[in-house]
């Protein structure tokens, strides 16, 4: 059963948030390659986003995200308080321009493969990195 | 240490006539799953994942999959 205060307030960072990134560690430090590559896709896009990191308090949410969206692991990417998906349908909605359709900014030139994005310091305003306590 | 043939079997079992392939991408606990089923028509990325997920689903709980990459199409 995932704490019920826990979720109450995941919920209302999915609400608050037009673009709302689950992920382990922080924008400027990933600490896995799926997030550093679900970061990679947001700074393709040039989007402004919020940011979670999951790692203090990780099973308790993958109990409520077990809840609010039937799925379990991190990344996860929320657009206007829906579950888009992981890193990999991330990339998959960079490649063919759903991602930025749905995010209505001009999609990229030519989005990066996985391997050759980077974090660029200092690149699109984003939130800065919430904690949940 | 996740199974690979384990896993292939359990997501064939929950999507009859799959075409599917399961792959260690390094270290036994990240994979990459490719699945092509008729099942997954008409669903959106999201959902065909969850199918995916859902099979193997005990390997998620048990912590013998840490990471599962997923590659789902439709067949034709």
């Amino acid at each position: 059963m995932a704490d019920p205060e826990l979720k109450q307030k995941v919920e209302e960072l999915i609400a608050e948030h037009p673009v709302l990134l689950f992920m382990k560690g922080v924008p400027e430090q990933p600490m896995c390659g799926f997030s550093m590559r679900a970061v990679g896709v947001l700074e393709q896009l040039g989007v402004e986003y919020g940011a979670i990191d999951v790692l203090p308090a990780l099973q308790p949410l993958r109990e409520v995200t077990a809840e609010i969206s039937d799925w379990q692991t991190f990344p996860q990417l929320y657009v206007n308080g829906e579950l888009v998906g992981g890193s990999d349908i991330m990339e998959e909605m960079l490649a063919s321009g759903e991602l930025a359709g749905m995010l209505d900014v001009e999609q990229p030139a030519e989005p990066e493969s996985p391997e050759a994005s980077r974090i660029v310091p200092g690149g699109p305003q984003q939130s800065p990195p919430m904690r949940l306590e | 240490m996740a199974d690979l043939a384990e896993l292939k079997g359990m997501i064939e079992t929950a999507l009859p006539g799959a075409d599917v392939e399961v792959i260690d991408e390094g270290g036994g606990d990240h994979l990459r799953a490719v699945v092509t089923a008729p099942q997954f028509e008409g669903l959106r990325r999201l959902d065909q994942h969850r199918l995916v997920r859902n099979a193997v689903r005990e390997r998620f709980e048990d912590g013998s999959i840490h990471a599962l990459s997923i590659k789902t199409s439709v067949p034709g």
